[in-house]
């Protein structure tokens, strides 16, 4: 490789950065007002305002993949139980987007898909109603509970989860430098067709800055998040306490196996990379379509490089 | 030539040889005989001995040396001339090599003889091949679904293999199709090909209760031996039949099966072959009470039984020596792309005991295709799928091979793919594959099947040039790690290429060895995936400088 793997990891967020994807994003956040305004109207005195969250909210968003969640907090009165909560939210979103969009129930909250737009872009919100534990308490408390479907929920008998969606918010605030990590992760995640939970692996990167001496250039301290990650995640004991409710170890969402198979990737992972400092294109590749190049100096899509004559540099063979 | 002298002197070193008895040499042929006695053998035992030219070594696979005590053939190992069946060591050193070979023969005695002890395997009947007008005869059997009893029988379709030469006779080989009793058919479990081909001859079969032979392993050599064993009913039946066809097929040969019980219940067959117009039966006056009935019943006569070669090729021995997993082999598996790697991946799953295994390509198969891929010349050009269809069927009786039309990926997939209807409809066909090999080395597909998330597993393989690596990619991370593989991370040599006469299409330069090597050791590799439930890696199968060290990594 003939730049340095701290100086490629940069390239790597650069590219996936979300100021690329201005334009998407701000159809997104105009959305995003507009039905947070629809529901203050429609529940105007049993609703506190509501609150942005999602990885865009964390500032932990990569442009191939973001979340907008509305967070709905709800007065302890508003409603005899959260499934009813749940339901009115549903049928409200249904009976306002139904023309516009595909309103589906999902774990705890309602997806809206918006049909594609002029450009063909397609945007996606999901809206999360939450009742306050105690009566005007969540001013105070931040504490709500949600309505689990029981379609998605693990045990049959649990409806609901109690969480801080601020505390989980507040917990990666101001913490830059664990932000590009778990941007990274998540670019590994995404490319590499990963499927964890991008909030584990948020959770996974702050304890490993929290626990572990985590220094150096950028490859240095992914590095040793990774090192991290694959000398704990597997063993008994651990913990991933969600700052949403401290009753929640949130490393019980993979099993002993996945746990052990995580260690391992991230072994292999450091490994191969070490063993060959271009390997690191294949788990953190720069996404394509934002790369700067020397000779773009900006941004753009990316032209093919092969003539007519010569076979592309990506040319396989086996026919 | 082994000395005689130096022989009686090796022999008096062994001290349960009592005694020597005239050893001569006639056509290069030492016989002899020795008497044996040792501490729990009750009394003394003959045998004569042969040593052929050959001794100390080997010939045909089998020893130089033979014991014989035709006393003894109701003991296990001695076949019906009376020899023993003993396999002994190696060792050219002559003398030694006797010591070691009598020695052998002291150990059977102790172990078949004194302790009578029962080998676990089971032995099949011992069947003299035999040649009717200087031709074999050979028929190959599968398993049925269908339990036949005692005295069941009917008749067997049949047809015809390729004829070859077997021990520089000319063989004729036939495979058994179905049987057909009480007007049912009963089809052998062969693939459809086999299974659909019509059946051009057929025989006849009867189902015994027991083994047809002496001494539970020597099979029955004259016909009198099967009086009681058939019935009454299926002999008139014989003489019937060889009544209706005397006219229009005298002197054509008719297969006779007579099946029976093996181990675990399984059917076996033996074969005897009778000309019609000489079936081995009479006509007999029933009598009763010394009063002629006016009955006629058919009874065997004395003659001596043909018996052909018979094969048990049901799917449990065929591929008894070896298989890839079960995993693997019962899945319904797609092959997209018959070049170099498609055609040898299709090949060794067959090879391997896969049992459904669909094709598809658009290509034709040219001379200069035969050099690095399992075409064959002789075909001369036509559809690579139309080939490896034959080729597939022509290795295994079990393989279901369904060609999927050209069209499918190269026009249907890709035009159709964003349409979301058209691709629901495409995304449930293909879920119907639990593996889908794509051997195409064709990005656009390769980024079509990413988006389609299919529930099977797909395994994309494509090489570098001069068959430097092998790229394996799993579902779903495929597309990123193929493509970066190639344009970043590997050293892939687009310029020393093969470039043909005509128009521009360069290809790579490797060698069916080259190739193969990757291939096999990419599906090895797969193998013990399967077998092990390992996690699905992405790997690529790097040559060493030395070009004859491969080494594995995983991604």
């Amino acid at each position: 490789m003939d730049i340095s793997k701290h100086d490629y990891l940069e390239k790597v967020l650069e590219s996936h950065k979300m100021k690329h994807v201005s334009d998407f994003v701000s159809k997104h956040t105009t959305k995003r007002d507009e039905i947070k305004s629809e529901l203050q109207s429609n529940y105007t005195g049993k609703i506190y305002i509501p609150i942005n969250s999602g990885s865009y909210a964390k500032h932990t968003a990569i442009n191939i993949k973001f979340d907008l969640d509305i967070i709905v907090p709800f007065k302890r009165d508003a409603f005899e139980t959260l499934e009813e909560m749940f339901d009115s939210v549903y049928d409200f979103l249904y009976e306002k987007y139904k023309d516009k969009a595909t309103v589906r129930k999902q774990k705890v909250s309602i997806g809206l898909e918006f049909y594609p737009d002029e450009d063909g872009e397609v945007i996606n919100l999901d809206i999360v109603p939450g009742r306050e534990l105690n009566q005007d308490q969540y001013l105070e408390d931040k504490k709500l509970n949600l309505y689990v479907n029981a379609l998605y929920g693990v045990l049959k008998e649990k409806t609901y989860i109690q969480t801080n969606i601020q505390a989980q918010i507040d917990h990666i605030t101001a913490k830059q430098n664990e932000r590009k990590k778990i941007r990274l992760l998540k670019a590994w995640k995404h490319h590499n067709r990963e499927t964890y939970k991008s909030f584990l692996l948020e959770l996974l990167v702050i304890k490993a800055f929290d626990q572990a001496n985590i220094d150096g250039d950028l490859w240095e301290k992914l590095k040793k998040t990774m090192e991290y990650i694959q000398n704990n995640v597997n063993q008994e004991g651990f913990t991933l306490k969600d700052p949403g409710n401290s009753g929640n170890n949130v490393i019980d969402t993979l099993n002993t196996n996945e746990r052990q198979k995580l260690s391992d990737t991230m072994k292999r992972i450091i490994e191969n990379i070490e063993a060959n400092d271009d390997n690191i294109k294949i788990y953190f590749p720069i996404n394509e379509k934002f790369e700067e190049t020397d000779a773009q100096r900006g941004y753009g899509i990316k032209t093919a490089s092969a003539s007519v004559s010569i076979p592309p540099n990506n040319t396989r063979f086996g026919l | 030539m082994i000395n005689i002298e130096l022989l009686k002197e090796t022999l008096k070193r062994l001290s349960f040889i009592k005694n020597i008895n005239e050893i001569n040499c006639e056509d290069s042929i030492i016989r002899g005989s020795i008497v044996i006695l040792f501490d729990g053998l009750e009394s003394s035992l003959n045998f004569r001995f042969e040593i052929y030219p050959p001794y100390p070594l080997k010939y045909h696979g089998s020893e130089s040396i033979k014991f014989y005590n035709e006393d003894l053939i109701s003991i296990n190992h001695v076949m019906q001339d009376g020899s023993i069946c003993i396999h002994n060591s190696h060792n050219t050193d002559l003398k030694q090599k006797i010591l070691m070979d009598f020695d052998s023969l002291k150990q059977w005695i102790q172990k078949y003889y004194i302790d009578k002890e029962n080998d676990l395997n089971y032995e099949h009947i011992v069947v003299e091949e035999g040649l009717v007008d200087e031709n074999y005869y050979s028929y190959i059997f599968t398993d049925i679904s269908h339990t036949f009893s005692e005295g069941d029988f009917g008749k067997v379709d049949i047809f015809p293999l390729n004829n070859a030469f077997y021990k520089d006779k000319v063989i004729q080989n036939f495979l058994v199709q179905k049987f057909v009793f009480n007007k049912s058919k009963i089809p052998c479990k062969w693939n459809s090909h086999y299974s659909n081909i019509q059946a051009s001859e057929f025989g006849l079969f009867y189902f015994l209760d027991k083994h047809p032979a002496k001494m539970n392993k020597f099979i029955f050599n004259n016909w009198v031996e099967f009086q009681g064993l058939v019935s009454n009913v299926f002999l008139n039946y014989l003489h019937q039949f060889e009544k209706k066809f005397l006219t229009n097929s005298k002197g054509n040969i008719l297969p006779l099966f007579f099946g029976y019980r093996t181990v675990n219940n399984e059917i076996h067959w033996q074969v005897a072959l009778i000309k019609i117009g000489a079936f081995p039966i009479k006509g007999e006056a029933e009598i009763l009470l010394d009063i002629k009935t006016g009955k006629w019943n058919t009874k065997l006569i004395s003659s001596d039984i043909q018996w052909a070669l018979v094969r048990d090729s049901s799917y449990k021995y065929f591929f008894g020596r070896g298989t890839i997993d079960k995993s693997i082999t019962e899945s319904k598996i797609l092959i997209i792309g018959l070049g170099a790697i498609g055609s040898m991946v299709a090949k060794t799953l067959t090879r391997g005991g896969c049992k459904y295994i669909d094709i598809v390509d658009y290509d034709i198969k040219e001379p200069e295709n035969v050099c690095r891929s399992e075409y064959l010349f002789q075909s001369g050009l036509c559809d690579k799928v139309r080939e490896i269809e034959s080729l597939l069927i022509a290795i295994s009786p079990f393989v279901e091979v369904t060609i999927i039309k050209k069209e499918y990926f190269e026009l249907i997939a890709k035009m159709l793919y964003k349409d979301m209807e058209s691709r629901s409809h495409l995304i449930a066909n293909l879920n119907e594959y639990d593996i889908v090999f794509d051997c195409t080395t064709d990005n656009d597909l390769m980024h079509i099947l990413e988006i389609f998330e299919l529930t099977g597993q797909i395994i994309n393989m494509s090489i570098t040039n001069h068959a430097q690596e092998l790229v394996c990619a799993f579902s779903p991370n495929i597309y990123n790690f193929v493509n970066t593989q190639f344009s970043e991370i590997l050293n892939n040599d687009l310029e020393d290429l093969y470039e043909p006469t005509g128009c521009w299409n360069p290809t790579f330069k490797a060698s069916y060895n080259d190739i193969n090597t990757l291939v096999q050791f990419a599906i090895k590799h797969i193998n013990n995936i399967y077998k092990n439930s390992k996690e699905k890696n992405n790997f690529v199968i790097g040559t060493n400088a030395d070009e004859l060290t491969l080494e594995i990594k995983e991604y």
